[in-house]
Formats: C-alpha cells, structure tokens, sequence
C-alpha cells in the first residue's frame, strides 16, 4: 500500500518539504509523538542526504520519496540519482573526539537516521542511491488505515 | 534569534525556528553578543525551536568548542522529549547540562 510517492528539487532545506508530506501521509496510523518524531528526524536526514550529496545540491535533480506499508512495516524509500560510490557510510561520531578537533564537528546524519528507525537498508545501482527507512508498528496503537481510502499521491507528484 | 542578558553572568539566547545550517551565522553571531559583557555561561533557550538536524548538531558542537575554549559553560532548556533523547544519543547532554526551564538554568549558572 502507497501512502504517498513524491519529489522535492534538491535544494537544502526542502528535507523539510518532505518531512511535511511523510507526517501528512502517516497522520492515519496514529503513531505516537516520539515515534513520529524518530521517523521524520530520520526521513529528514535521509532526503538531505539525497539532496546534498547524492545529487550535489543540483535543484533539477529530483529526491525521491515514497512511503509505504507493508504488513505491519512502514517503509519509507528515499532516492537520489547520484552515480559512484556510496553516499551512507557508517561512522560512529564520537562528541569528545569532535571536542578535541580530532574529528569534524559535523558527520551526525547517518548515526541519527540509525538510532530513529528499526532498520536502514542502502543500495546503490548505476540510477542512484536507495535509502530504506523501516519503522516496525507492532507496538503502536493502530487506527485501521483503509487502502482505498488512503492511498494518495503518484511517482512524479513534483514539489 | 534575540540574545537577554538574564544576570550579571548568564545570558540567554532565544533560538527560534531551526538549527541547521542556515542558522550558522546567526547563532554565532547571537554567541558573540552573549559574551560581549563577559557572561560566565551562556543559555540556549529551545522553547521555540522546531527543527534541529545533523547539521544544526555539528553547529552545535562548534559552538561548544568555541565556548570551552573560552572557558564558558554552555546550558540549554525548552527541549521537547525527542530532542532530549538526540541530545542523550550523541552525549551533548553530557557537555551541555539541560534544564526543564529558565529559572532553574539560572539558578545552576549562579552556582
């Protein structure tokens, strides 16, 4: 089930446009404020990732989002068209090695994205970069979404 | 961002809306105004931030570095459960001692 399929320009600052389209189209499951607020913290790092580094911050080059959910996970699927290498790379930031100079103050996003969601899935292929946000709803209180009523939005429903 | 002198040694800087990258100058800026007449601590007030990212994180151990150079001592209050729990995450709590409000971040800057 499609909750929504959008792009944003990729232009820094329109994670937020995004962030704004993921929470309308999750409204329905009634997730907890916490909860949301992982999931669009995560979503937000993720589509900036997409926007700074997989596309260069090249506003015709479009970031990709879409939203779905299946059985009791909710997927959400970030793209770039970004070519080379991987955009996501693993890296714990250490704060007292930052406060020391050794490491740059900045680097965060990655580390935050895996600590808001229950799993992070990345592929690159030669059309971009795929980043998977997976929240699991078990333990949320569900408010019984309706699939033909809810399923919005289209692949180049463009900001 | 408005920057109070709160007591004679603290002052508190107002952040409104978002802390990524677009706030840098801002923020530094607002830090420098805070410490203009020699504020001992400096006290973020994020009652009225919405958004705070990787980047506004970084901008934030920047200012720490800054403030610890000058042998300041950064606190913060107004912080929703989430941002609490991203200032835990990356251990900024630990560096940046976090208050329920105002008042009590002042009484712990006259201490």
């Amino acid at each position: 089930l499609t909750l929504t399929a959008f792009t944003v320009p990729s232009l820094p600052g329109n994670e937020r446009l995004a962030m704004v389209r993921v929470a309308e189209a999750v409204e329905p499951l009634g997730l907890s404020t916490l909860r949301q607020d992982q999931l669009l913290t995560a979503v937000g790092e993720a589509v900036l990732n997409a926007i700074e580094h997989g596309n260069d911050a090249r506003a015709e080059l479009p970031a990709g989002v879409k939203v779905t959910l299946s059985g009791c996970a909710l997927v959400v699927r970030v793209t770039d068209q970004g070519k080379g290498g991987a955009v996501i790379r693993h890296s714990t930031p250490d704060l007292y090695a930052k406060l020391a100079g050794e490491e740059t103050p900045r680097g965060w996003g990655l580390f935050l994205i895996e600590h808001m969601v229950d799993e992070l899935r990345v592929n690159n292929d030669e059309c971009g970069h795929t980043v998977e946000l997976v929240l699991y709803l078990q333990t949320e209180p569900h408010r019984g979404i309706q699939p033909q009523a809810t399923a919005v939005g289209g692949e180049n429903d463009t900001e | 961002m408005i920057t109070r002198q709160a007591t004679p040694g603290a002052a508190v800087i107002d952040i409104e809306g978002e802390v990524s990258s677009f706030a840098e100058d801002e923020l530094m800026t607002a830090y420098t105004e805070a410490t203009s007449e020699d504020a001992r601590t400096v006290i973020l007030n994020f009652t009225k931030t919405d958004y705070i990212n990787s980047s506004g994180i970084g901008l934030l151990v920047t200012l720490l570095i800054r403030a610890n150079r000058q042998e300041r001592r950064l606190f913060a209050y107004g912080l929703t459960e989430h941002y609490r729990r991203i200032f835990e995450l990356t251990r900024l709590n630990e560096a940046i001692r976090v208050f329920d409000d105002e008042l009590d971040a002042l009484a712990a800057a006259a201490s």
